[in-house]
């Protein structure tokens, strides 16, 4: 890779089967103790393992192996990833069956939790208890614009432009800094690379990686992973429009709903409030991870044509901003913004840190809904030139060495130069001026064996 | 185009204000035209289709496709031919779907010849892969309508003549080259046993007199196409059997002898199945067709791989009864939903369409005239266009007996 | 990249012929109406477990009506969800309450028609489920249209029946399976009692999967390994075999199956034995000796 690039690295993602990974075996166990959690977990791993778990849902003992899964050969590699991955989610354990013939077992616990969530049973979920009528009640269009005012607030502050009605607080800097976006200087922050590739991406990644980096954090707030983590499954799979009672939430979980509510994921008309509505933005989070090539927060308004004129039907300053990241602004009119995609203006972005994929994921996911009606939605020729763009700033390769010349005879050449490629360390010879280029590990051994040369010739 | 002929020719008859068809309301907006033109346009479709006729349900169709020179012409992409051909295969998929025991041939015409591609045949696959194959060869030469013509008569007059008989020329050239007068020739078709041929003609660059006499005289339709979608249109009304005209002399009715055989899957070591060469791919010279399923046919048990199919040994028709019941819908079509505004529907509260439960927020509603139940606009399109049938007539226990033993 | 969100919808159509469940429950079966009802509930939420995407529809197919149990339409919305008191996944418990609503209304409607009438004449043993599938069909056209941009809708529709097959609905039966074959919807059969002709045709045209349960008991163990993978799912799955399907047609005025047999070439009924009227377009025909061969094509 390009040396100038190396330092800068693309940010990712991680799914939820990804981050439950990192958690630690006894964490995830007590996860397992909440239905929320199982039902998230079980929407997450791969379709075929979901069907292998409905299969022995309701078993108790071990499932002979042969029984769950069919050994068809073709799909058998489908059928082993499904496999491991229920087992590196500590969902289903090997056990041999008393004849001995290899068995599945479930999880206890995530098994009975699973139940519960199909089937009832159990204790209710956190914000179930009957509620009398709010006489403040909100619909769903206050509460998506609520949602997004929120959310871009964050977004504004990374920019560093003060459009943002209120500013952020410091739980919010806190989790910028620390998870790379933003870096400090000078006593002020300001955002780096990897910023700009979180700008963007789509809302509900933003959403679910910035959760992340929170959760990440929350140790050192004195705060309880395990109940925070619940609660936000539970979160994930209330509806929209509904509102939720906050009777029954530990100390912990009340203070994460009040820091749910500075980013925008629930709508508290006041701090002690009872009740609270989650928003467009919490509801599904865990399940809308970056599988659609949609943005459902916002509508699309960017049309790309063919000969690389971008046209943003937005007022809002921070879209222009992103926009202004890698095209060329030509005009401004009160609904639209009329912008150029050029050489140069992608050239800058890559500079910065931005990759092909990334803007064109950007293109994508904000694109308006006629744009959506062709197939594929941005043109093929754009597509291709801005990834031929980026390929253009990767036609070198460095590769460090040790050069040697001002060999006295063409036979010394020969010799080294033979014994190089022979151990496999040569790079580049040119026989005519007599130039030898070795790798920089394989320098000592090329030394060691000219010296042995020199002295046993003379 | 061809059948009014009082109207004249097209520059003879007056402009057509389209212009004033659209009108703005108070704001400005032509929404409430366009959404009228639509809806107007919708129904019309259900209109167009004319009910109460006999259908000839078994069709032994020819089509003719002009490989002349005229043909290389790049007025419709990539060729014409190319063209013809592609939409010939979506011609031949649709054709095979609602006739389902008609049979097909293919001809074409080139060089001042005629010459046959398919025999008259129910297996469309066959039809598809020579209509693919022809696709690759050159137009060349003229156009010769007689000797189509002929060709087609020669096995056309051999049908029994309750099914129906056609031929569909589709002409791309403005000229024919005959060996003889094909005006005395048209005249045979009037003999006995080429009676009640019909011929229609699809042209692709203008209107030739010759072939508004042939259909006129046959009772056939003759169009030229304007574009590629016009094409399409054209070749789509030829998919649905043609009304059986009863001005002709009187038809007589007979009877079809017809086999259902036995599907054997196979497979089964007990049952003591032999694999067996089916007739169908007896001359291929791959191994193609050697196995133990398949249908034997119950007059003398040799073995086929697909239906429909006529026995090559007892000149049985051999179909299965899902092919029957699929064109069982041409004979007992629902009865056009009447429309009736929404606002003198007497309801508490909102009205749902019976079908998809859909409120309905138009301000046509539409009701069945038998099971007088509401339905939307869409499901009264797919219940006639595609389904065939009424869903509230089907969900009530009292229409059932009613309409297996009548005809509309 | 491009790959478009699928959203996948289950349709249950589900047999609720009370003089067939009547027997059942007259003879001390296990299985009664509410355990299948149960079990379909289970089932139909497995499904939406799946994923967030996937869609449900429930259809109830009785003696002279057929009627959706869920969703119900938008009006009868408005009154207030009560969220469940245990640990229950909410969206779970209000399908689960509706089914069971509806249910009882459906019985109880039929309870007040039977107390209304002077005489109890004898209902149907059959059931329309022809009259279900047109209505599936419809709400499925409905659903694709309704679909935003970007996302595909693909459908399948499960039927579970006990009674016997209602032979004057084979015209809107064979309509209904062919629309669903032109849509590419499959249909699935899961049969209680006895062996129906009628869904195993259906199954084989659509490729869906027909299965007669052996032991009543165990339906939600049939209804979870078997029904509830979709489509594309099938082929990694081990599954039942396919049934043969028997094709023969069944002759107009016996209902016997034949092998060879006379149709008419206006109405296309088919009959065992030649008689000069056709009795369903009262066209009539030529007296014919042995059968006429058709005569070889000449050759050129």
């Amino acid at each position: 890779m390009a040396s100038n690039t190396s330092s800068m690295k693309k940010i990712v993602c991680k799914d939820l089967h990804s981050y439950l990974r990192t958690l630690p075996p006894t964490v995830l166990d007590r996860l397992y103790c909440h239905p929320a959690t199982c039902l998230a977990v079980f929407r997450d791993i791969p379709e075929l393992s979901r069907h292998y778990v409905m299969r022995i849902l309701y078993v108790e003992q071990a499932v002979a192996q042969a029984v769950v899964q069919h050994s068809n050969n073709k799909y058998f590699r489908e059928q082993f990833e499904a496999a491991a991955a229920l087992v590196e989610l500590r969902v289903w354990y090997e056990q041999p069956l008393p004849g001995g013939m290899p068995g599945w077992l479930l999880n206890h616990v995530f098994r009975t939790n699973l139940v519960t969530a199909l089937l009832g049973g159990g204790t209710s979920w956190i914000g179930s208890k009957d509620l009398t009528p709010d006489k403040y009640a909100k619909d769903i269009l206050f509460l998506d614009k609520y949602a997004l005012e929120r959310w871009e607030c964050v977004l504004h502050f990374m920019v560093g432009s003060n459009e943002g009605t209120d500013g952020v607080n410091k739980d919010i800097t806190d989790v910028l800094l620390h998870s790379g976006l933003m870096r400090v200087d000078d006593g002020e922050p300001s955002i780096t690379a990897e910023g700009f590739q979180f700008l963007l991406m789509d809302t509900s990644s933003q959403v679910w990686f910035f959760l992340l980096q929170y959760l990440d954090t929350v140790q050192s707030r004195g705060m309880d992973l395990v109940e925070c983590l619940a609660f936000l499954f539970q979160l994930s799979f209330s509806t929209l429009g509904k509102d939720y009672c906050t009777q029954g939430m530990s100390e912990n979980q009340l203070r994460f709903l009040q820091h749910l509510r500075e980013f925008g994921l629930v709508y508290q008309r006041k701090r002690k409030s009872h009740r609270y509505y989650p928003t467009r933005l919490a509801v599904n989070i865990v399940s809308g991870l970056s599988k659609s090539n949609i943005d459902t927060h916002r509508p699309g308004f960017i049309v790309v044509e063919t000969n690389y004129r971008v046209y943003a039907y937005t007022d809002s300053p921070l879209q222009v901003a992103l926009l202004a990241l890698f095209c060329e602004m030509l005009y401004r009119f009160p609904n639209m913004v009329a912008a150029n995609l050029s050489r140069s203006s992608v050239r800058e972005a890559l500079a910065r840190g931005i990759t092909a994929d990334q803007i064109l994921h950007f293109l994508q996911s904000h694109a308006h809904p006629e744009m959506l009606k062709k197939s594929p939605v941005v043109p093929p020729t754009i597509r291709d030139q801005v990834k031929l763009w980026e390929l253009e700033r990767d036609r070198f390769k460095f590769n460090d060495g040790v050069m040697y010349n001002q060999f006295l005879s063409q036979a010394d050449f020969e010799l080294l130069r033979n014994y190089a490629k022979d151990i496999g360390v040569l790079v580049w010879e040119m026989p005519e001026k007599r130039v030898l280029i070795v790798t920089k590990s394989g320098h000592d051994d090329v030394k060691k064996f000219w010296k042995r040369q020199k002295s046993s010739s003379s | 185009m061809g059948d009014e002929d009082d109207k004249g020719y097209r520059w003879e008859t007056e402009y057509e204000k389209t212009w004033e068809e659209l009108h703005e309301d108070e704001s400005g907006s032509l929404q409430a035209s366009v959404d009228d033109i639509l809806h107007r346009a919708k129904r019309r479709l259900l209109q167009d289709r004319v009910t109460n006729v006999r259908l000839g349900m078994m069709r032994h169709l020819f089509i003719v496709i002009d490989a002349s020179s005229a043909m290389s012409d790049q007025d419709l992409k990539p060729t014409r031919l190319i063209a013809t051909l592609k939409l010939l295969e979506f011609f031949v998929e649709e054709y095979f779907d609602q006739n389902p025991i008609s049979q097909l041939g293919l001809l074409i015409s080139r060089n001042k010849r005629a010459e046959k591609i398919t025999e008259l045949g129910g297996n469309p696959r066959r039809h598809i892969k020579a209509l693919e194959t022809l696709s690759t060869q050159a137009c060349q030469g003229e156009f010769s309508l007689q000797n189509s013509l002929e060709l087609a008569l020669s096995t056309l007059k051999h049908m029994p003549s309750h099914a129906s008989r056609e031929l569909l020329v589709i002409m791309g050239s403005l000229t024919t080259c005959d060996p003889g007068d094909i005006k005395e020739h048209i005249k045979v078709l009037f003999t006995q046993d080429c009676a009640n041929i019909r011929c229609s003609v699809i042209g692709l660059s203008a209107e030739v007199r010759i072939c508004k006499t042939l259909c006129q005289r046959t009772g056939g339709t003759y169009n030229v196409i304007l574009d590629e979608s016009h094409f399409k249109d054209l070749l789509s009304q030829h998919v649905t059997p043609p009304p059986a005209t009863c001005d002709r002399k009187v038809i007589i009715n007979f009877y079809l002898l017809l086999g259902f055989p036995h599907h054997t899957l196979g497979g089964d070591k007990d049952t003591g199945e032999k694999p067996s060469m089916c007739m169908c791919h007896l001359d291929s010279k791959t191994s193609q067709g050697f196995s133990t399923t398949g249908y034997f046919c119950p007059q003398c048990k040799s073995k086929y791989c697909e239906l429909p199919i006529e026995c090559k040994a007892c000149s049985l028709t051999l179909v299965s009864a899902p092919h029957l019941a699929r064109s069982y819908h041409h004979l007992f079509p629902p009865e056009p939903y009447k429309e009736f505004l929404t606002s003198d529907i007497v309801t508490d509260g909102q009205v749902c369409c019976y079908a998809c439960q859909i409120e309905i927020l138009d301000p046509h509603v539409y009701v069945c005239g038998k099971c007088e139940k509401y339905f939307c606009l869409d499901c009264d399109l797919f219940a006639h266009e595609t389904l065939h049938s009424c869903p509230g007539c089907a969900s009530s226990r009292n229409l059932q007996t009613i309409q297996a033993t009548s005809i509309s | 990249m491009e790959d478009k969100q699928n959203n996948s919808l289950l349709i249950i159509i589900l047999d609720t012929n009370p003089v067939w469940w009547g027997r059942k429950q007259l003879a001390n079966d296990q299985l009664t109406l509410s355990h299948c009802v149960d079990c379909v509930t289970v089932l139909a939420d497995s499904h939406l477990m799946l994923t967030h995407k996937n869609k449900l529809a429930v259809i109830a197919a009785h003696t002279d009506h057929s009627v959706f149990l869920y969703p119900r339409p938008q009006s009868e919305k408005s009154m207030a969800v009560k969220l469940p008191d245990d640990g229950q996944y909410e969206v779970f418990s209000q399908v689960e309450g509706q089914l069971r609503s509806q249910i009882q209304r459906l019985i109880a409607a039929d309870k007040v028609k039977i107390d209304d009438m002077y005489e109890v004449a004898e209902q149907p043993s059959d059931s329309l489920v022809a009259g279900a599938i047109s209505m599936a069909l419809c709400y499925t056209h409905r659903l694709e249209k309704e679909c935003p941009i970007g996302e595909t809708l693909s459908t399948r529709i499960l039927i579970i029946k006990g009674s016997n097959d209602c032979p004057s609905q084979y015209m809107n039966f064979m309509n209904a399976v062919f629309t669903a074959q032109k849509l590419n919807i499959v249909i699935d059969a899961c049969v209680l009692d006895s062996d129906s002709g009628l869904l195993q045709q259906a199954c084989d045209i659509t490729n869906g999967i027909y299965l007669k349960i052996p032991q009543p008991l165990g339906l939600l163990q049939y209804l979870t390994w078997v029904f509830l993978p979709d489509p594309n799912t099938r082929s990694k799955m081990a599954l039942p075999p396919r049934a043969q399907v028997d094709y023969r047609a069944a002759c107009f005025c016996h209902r016997h199956l034949i092998d060879i047999g006379y149709v008419c070439s206006v109405c296309l009924s088919i009959y065992c034995t030649f008689s000069p009227i056709c009795s369903t377009c009262q066209t009539t025909f030529k007296i014919v000796g042995p059968q006429k061969l058709m005569k070889k094509k000449k050759k050129l």
